[in-house]
């Protein structure tokens, strides 16, 4: 066939496909019928081929511009990913996929987990031993022990029952859930910017707890962190784990291109980060609404333990069936 | 960074895809953040008509405003998490900004973008926008694939779907019309006829495939009746004088051809 004769054969398919595909630039595939959408996968392919052949008979430069736009054009079409049903996709993460993907991960967690109560332990001893060292740990306005009228010092939770519920768990819901967020995408530093946010809520911590033991208010003070504050410390560390996989996944790529570690470390990732958000959302309600309440500290305490527990229970128990039906959607390539 | 990059597709050919540029990606970027901007500007509006002061920690009336303050809060937080990974899963990797510069976000290996990815490109945004989205244009630059920090970590690239005016008709129209103006210049500088043109173009091209005897005997045949029409004369003419007169020649009509193109590819610009 000599490229003169290619053309002229080949011209009206390309003529259609075109017609087909600038049929689609508004709406999808859907702006086809039946009978279009055939002549799609049946013209696609052989489009594609005449790309190749196009450049093997090194025909002008326009004409391959042309076929091989619209080769990807239909490409584009043809190729994409199939239509998962959302809801049921999540079900089965959580019912399956992610308790797995964290017990394949714990190791970051664990990692994390070290970090925190470096950061927290430091902060703590520091204060005991010199308690002016709370205000470096502390933000000022946050200092609760502070006269306030109206406010006893011995019940942390009055300052809180001032302000509505509602809104009050909503915000710090998209607070913590923004941290979360953030301790992961600042993983991309090689993983320093993840220590970073780790160590510095650890001090935070330490340093509050060591204050409020410097005036005898260590009771009140873990009956008002402890039944939200557990699960949501949890929660922090399991992002602050991803941002981790994340950061070494760049920083220590092993046998994989750099490039493609980082990939599968982000897919990874991403998944792990992704699932704290029922932690967080079940800690923010807890924190908007059983925390500012009345229930005696002792009960606050066993509840927040409870949570906690049920929460750790469920990642280390949950979907150890067969993996035949789903395996875990994690870094597909 | 690059303009194109290859995809091979499921039948073993490569083809070639528009990378979008570095500016069509800020312009994007700018349009939907301006979106957001507007959205909050609205839940900002809805907020003061029902009259809560957000800066006092008092005002508080009634249930229903207390609802709604807890919904502006979570809406406010989906739309700045959420309104890029919704869009794109929506409409397959397109942003409102996105789809107005006619750019869309692929996997780098080619079809539709997966949830993880989106997942992986906007949640790490938030760095990638450190200075007004500094790091994304400088990772941009330095990657080939044109690719902020996000695309890397996900494995997507943002491709240019604008489709270039390739309808056959109006190139070959075109492309004839271009074709008789650059002719009709070389032939006016050089005097030569359309078919004398033509001979001295074909035999510099097969030059090379020619061994010193074949030449000896074809350049005097080709060469002699041009020179004699024109009235030129060469101080020798061995083969290496004429093929030199045949270079001189065809020198003469480039430049007057790039010339000519020089001036329809301006009045393409002026257009």
């Amino acid at each position: 066939m000599t490229p003169a004769r290619f053309l002229e054969a080949r011209a009206g398919a390309w003529d259609r496909l075109e017609a087909i595909v600038s049929k689609t630039s508004k709406k999808g595939v859907r702006a086809l019928t039946d009978k279009e959408l055939h002549e799609l996968t049946r013209l696609y392919p052989a489009v594609a081929v005449d790309v190749a052949r196009a450049r093997m008979y090194n025909i002008d430069p326009t004409t391959q511009k042309r076929i091989n736009q619209l080769a990807i054009s239909a490409h584009g079409l043809l190729y994409r990913r199939k239509n998962v049903r959302k809801l049921q996709a999540i079900w089965g993460f959580f019912r399956n996929g992610y308790p797995r993907l964290f017990r394949r991960l714990w190791p970051y967690v664990a990692l994390a987990m070290v970090l925190f109560t470096i950061g927290i332990l430091g902060a703590y001893v520091s204060t005991i031993l010199k308690p002016s060292n709370a205000y470096l740990f502390v933000p000022g306005q946050l200092d609760l022990t502070d006269e306030d009228p109206g406010v006893s010092s011995k019940d942390i939770s009055e300052r809180f029952r001032r302000i509505p519920k509602p809104p009050m768990a909503a915000g710090i819901m998209a607070n913590n859930i923004s941290v979360a967020f953030n301790a992961f995408a600042l993983g991309i530093t090689a993983g320093v910017g993840t220590c970073y946010v780790v160590i510095f809520n650890a001090m935070m911590l330490g340093g509050f707890a060591g204050h409020f033991s410097n005036h005898g208010l260590t009771y009140e003070f873990w009956s008002f962190i402890a039944p939200h504050g557990i699960l949501e410390i949890f929660a922090i560390l399991v992002s602050a784990a991803a941002g981790l996989r994340l950061g070494l996944s760049l920083a220590i790529p092993g046998q994989l291109k750099r490039s493609a570690s980082l990939r599968v470390g982000a897919h990874e990732a991403v998944l792990l980060v992704l699932g704290t958000i029922p932690m967080f959302i079940i800690a923010g309600i807890i924190e908007g609404f059983i925390t500012p309440s009345y229930i005696p500290g002792i009960f606050k305490i066993v509840l927040g333990v409870a949570v906690a527990f049920t929460t750790i229970s469920y990642l280390v128990l949950v979907g150890r069936g067969p993996i035949s039906e789903s395996k875990p959607r994690v870094a597909q390539k | 960074m690059q303009d194109f990059d290859l995809i091979e597709t499921p039948e073993n050919v490569e083809l070639q895809r528009r990378l979008a540029g570095i500016g069509s990606r800020f312009i994007a970027g700018f349009l939907d953040n301006l979106l957001i901007v507007l959205m909050y500007v609205v839940l900002f509006l809805l907020l003061l008509i029902v009259g809560i002061n957000i800066i006092a920690d008092v005002g508080f009336s009634s249930m229903a405003e207390i609802w709604l303050l807890t919904i502006i809060i979570l809406v406010a937080f989906a739309i700045y998490w959420g309104y890029f990974v919704l869009f794109e899963m929506w409409t397959n990797g397109q942003s409102p900004g996105k789809k107005y510069m006619k750019i869309r976000v692929v996997q780098v290996e080619g079809g539709g973008i997966s949830f993880s990815s989106i997942a992986v490109r906007n949640l790490l945004r938030v760095v990638d926008a450190i200075g007004f989205y500094a790091v994304a244009g400088i990772t941009m630059f330095v990657t080939e694939k044109v690719q902020r920090l996000g695309d890397l970590a996900a494995g997507t690239v943002v491709i240019s779907e604008e489709v270039p005016n390739y309808s056959a008709s109006y190139d070959k129209k075109k492309q004839i019309l271009d074709n008789e103006a650059i002719t009709s210049a070389a032939l006016e500088a050089t005097g030569l006829k359309p078919a004398e043109y033509l001979l001295l173009h074909n035999y510099w091209l097969r030059r090379e495939e020619l061994n010193v005897e074949a030449k000896r005997q074809l350049l005097p045949q080709l060469i002699r009746p041009i020179l004699n029409r024109m009235g030129h004369s060469l101080p020798d003419y061995s083969s290496e004088a004429l093929e030199e007169y045949v270079e001189k020649m065809l020198a003469k009509a480039r430049s007057a051809e790039a010339e000519v193109k020089k001036g329809i590819h301006k009045s393409e610009d002026a257009k």
